[in-house]
Order: structure tokens, then sequence, then C-alpha cells
């Protein structure tokens, strides 16, 4: 089974500051592919929607880049910034609250 | 694993700006992502061109361009709450600054003029804006969003119409027929006839429109037709142009009357005069004297305006100042004084010229005063 794309869109932004708190320094494509092993191919970030979130993540001053030059092209290394590093908390207790509560709110029972 | 050549990497930098992707910084992460996924997924002997077509299908739904569109969504909804606060900030800011305004222009306090200049342009430069701005957003389809911005358009015309009318700045009145014109005959049918059809808004766009109409109507009532104003032109210039008449008769009568000579300040004031209504009239009218009420107009003009014109005759206007200054000091009891003209470029035309003949005419009556006490 694969995660639609609007059930991955409301938390987007906690997993690729996850993924950059757990492995320092990644680019794009490093991304996408972490996670799809992590998750055994069930969540597949698009580009449409990763790279909109990256923008969005550096103008809230919460990651930063690094460019390097890879033959001809340009890789950009986005890790946390300090203010990333505070936020990233706050998601996951966040992110933890809201499962609970959607546990609780379809019932849920554990698989 | 595929090696990509310095060709195929520029081809597909080129294909990316093709398709409408123009942030460079993600023109780099998309080409950097493409290439990342065509090294790992084509074989080294693989058709390269097939391969790059079919990969960068799956990017997107329609367009390439989405993912920068989307960024910049974005980007630009991490401003949104400090927008609305601004806006409602400028709102409450022009508002205040406007009734104020009002309040000290009623009670001719100091501070008016600018208090209002800052209320309109807080109003018709940034809240209007982004009101709009905010707006928008939330329409859907286009015709909502081209109402709102005629509407935008037209709320600005008219404030600063307001302004400039207020402000006697020129082409105020050109200014408010076109947002009128806007607001009655583009964005009134639009708004009412989209509104209407919608069961939800319907009230609230009738009551809206109805508002709008009375207002629109009430400021139009509040402007001076073209034929009135005809009407008051041709009134004023036949009260400047009889007093010029009693003038030259009582000038005639006085030479009559008094023997001695006029003294020399009173005559300079007398010339001064006479050149400064000439210019005034020459500006005005085209020609240096009214001639009759029919053939000329003065209309309301400023005389501060066309006296700015031309340095020499505001050197005039001061040098007038002082040799009045001077005139009235030397005057017997008996004797008018002649009222000081530093205020002339604060009058309209008409009224200048008026003031000029009255100085005038002071003169030569404090000169037959000295006629009859012989």
């Amino acid at each position: 089974m694969i995660f639609s794309s609007e059930l991955i869109k409301g938390t987007l932004k906690t997993i690729v500051l996850k993924q950059l708190e757990a492995n320092g320094r990644m680019y794009g494509y490093e991304i996408t592919q972490r996670v799809k092993e992590l998750t055994f191919d069930k969540i597949q970030i698009t580009e449409g929607a990763l790279y909109p979130t990256l923008h969005a993540l550096e103008a809230d001053g919460l990651v930063v880049t690094e460019t390097e030059y890879i033959g001809k092209r340009i890789r950009k290394y986005y890790s946390l910034s300090p203010k990333g590093k505070t936020k990233i908390e706050e998601k996951l207790s966040e992110m933890a609250e809201f499962m609970e509560t959607m546990k609780f709110l379809l019932d849920l029972k554990p698989i | 694993m595929y090696n990509l050549t310095d060709q195929q990497i520029e081809f597909i930098r080129n294909d990316i700006s093709a398709r409408g992707v123009a942030m460079v910084s993600l023109q780099h992460d998309l080409l950097d992502h493409v290439c990342c996924v065509v090294e790992h997924g084509l074989e080294p002997d693989g058709d390269f061109e097939a391969f790059y077509s079919s990969s960068i299908r799956t990017f997107f739904k329609d367009e390439l361009r989405e993912i920068e569109q989307e960024t910049i969504t974005l980007l630009t909804f991490k401003h949104y709450y400090f927008m609305k606060k601004l806006m409602l900030f400028t709102g409450t800011v022009s508002t205040v600054a406007l009734t104020a305004g009002l309040i000290f222009k009623f009670m001719h306090w100091p501070g008016a003029a600018i208090l209002i200049f800052l209320g309109v342009i807080l109003l018709s430069l940034v809240f209007l804006p982004l009101l709009f701005t905010l707006k928008v957003r939330e329409k859907q389809n286009t015709k909502d969003k081209v109402i709102i911005g005629i509407g935008t358009l037209a709320g600005i015309c008219i404030s600063f119409s307001v302004l400039f009318k207020i402000m006697h700045w020129p082409f105020a009145n050109m200014l408010g027929i076109i947002a009128l014109g806007i607001t009655v005959f583009i964005f009134l049918p639009f708004y009412f006839l989209s509104g209407i059809r919608n069961p939800e808004t319907k009230v609230n766009t009738i009551v809206s429109s109805v508002l709008i109409l009375y207002a629109c109507s009430l400021l139009l009532v509040l402007i001076r037709s073209p034929k009135a104003s005809m009407e008051v032109f041709a009134a004023e210039t036949e009260s400047v142009y009889r007093s010029e008449r009693i003038f030259k008769e009582q000038e005639k009568l006085t030479s009559i009357l008094v023997k001695s000579e006029l003294p020399s300040d009173g005559k300079n004031i007398l010339q001064a005069c006479e050149e400064l209504k000439t210019y005034l009239v020459q500006c005005e009218t085209g020609i240096p004297e009214i001639r009759d009420s029919e053939s000329t107009l003065i209309t309301d003009g400023s005389a501060g305006e066309y006296l700015s014109r031309s340095p020499e005759i505001e050197k005039k206007l001061v040098a007038l100042n002082s040799e009045i200054g001077r005139y009235n000091q030397s005057l017997s009891a008996k004797q008018q004084k002649v009222e000081g003209l530093s205020k002339l470029d604060d009058r309209r035309v008409s009224q200048a010229i008026n003031d000029l003949i009255q100085a005038q005419m002071v003169i030569l009556q404090n000169q037959s005063t000295i006629a009859l006490n012989n």
C-alpha cells in the first residue's frame, strides 16, 4: 500500500525535519530515497511536494542550505538550523498527540 | 549506474527552464534530482532520452511549473498572517487619522491637511491593496477576482480624488469623474449581477449595491455641474468688471477734484496694483484686461498658482506690501489704511483682483479726503 499524497501533505514538514535531524545534511533525492526505504515504499514523497516544502522551511529559517558542485551541476544540501533543531521537538510532540487523538477519534484498534 | 555527460546535463537544465521553472534555486534542486534519478535508474547502456522523458513526467500532474507555483504559494502564505495584521493596523490608523483630520479641518486647527493626507495615503496605498491581495486568494473563479480588482481600483481613485479636491490639487475633478464612472458603470453591474445569482449572498449584494449607489449619488449631488460653474464664473467676472469700472470712474473724479499730486508711495501702489491685475487677468483669460463679462470669463483658478509662475511678479508683490506698510504709516487720522496684500496667493483670481482694486480705491479716496479737508 502507498499512502495518498493528501495524507502525507500535512506531515511532510515533520518528516523532512526528522530526517535532517537523524542524518545531518541531506540533498533532495536522498531524502525521498531514505523515506522510501524506511517505510518499505509506503511513503513516496513526490518532487512536487518536497521542494516547495524545503523552500518554505528555508524561508522560515528552520533549515539552511549549502551548495556543492557535482561535475557540471550544483547539489544543494539541506540541514537543520539552530531554530530548526528546537522546532523539531515541538513538531514531534504535536504529531504524537495528533496520532493519539486520531486513534481515539476514528476508534482505531492496534493492528 | 548511468554516467551523464555534460551535454546531457545541459540538456536537462535547458529543458527544466523551458518548462517554465524560473527560480534558480529550484532549478538547481530539480536538475540534481533528475540527474540522480537517471544515474540510479538507467542501465549504463540505456536510452537516455526515453528514460529522461518518462521520469520527468512523474514529477508533476500537468506541468513542471506546478512545483514552482506551489513553492511561491507556500512562501507567500508565510506572509499571510503578517499581511492580515498589517491590513488591520493600517485600516485602524487610516480611519483614526482621517476622522481626526476632518475634525481638525472643521475646527480650523493646524495639522488637518497632514492627517487627512496620511489617512488617505494609508487607506489607498496600503490598506486597499492588501485587502485586494488577501481577498483574491479566497476567491476561486477569475470573475470574482476581476470584480475585487475593479472595486479596489475604484476605491483608490475615489479616495485620491477626494484628497486632491480638498488639497486643491489639479485633476481632482477628472479623477473623481473617472472614479465614479468606474464604480457606477463597471464595478456595480458586475458586482450586482454576480452576487445576486448566489442565494447566500443575494441580500448582502442588494444592500451593498444600494448603499454604493446612494453614496455615489450623494457625491455627485455635491459636485457643481458644468453649467452651474459657468454661471458662477460669469457672476464673479461681472463683479470684477463692475469693480474695475467703479475704480476707473473714481480715478477720473479724483483727478478732477484733487489738484495736488498723489504722494509717490500712493502712486507706486496704484501702479503696482495695476500691473498685478493685468498679469492675473492675462494669465486667466489670455488678454490683459476684461472687456466685458460675456466674452471673457474668470474661473476659480488660484491666484497663488499664477503668481508663483513668475519670480518677477512675486518680487513685485513683496515690494508692494512694504510700500503699503510705509504708506499706512504716513496717513493722517482721518485717512483709511490700505489692507495688506500678503495673503494674495491664498485667494482665487477674482478675489485677488478685487483685493487689488480695493487697495487702489482706498488710495484714491484718501487723496479725496485731503481735497475735502482743504
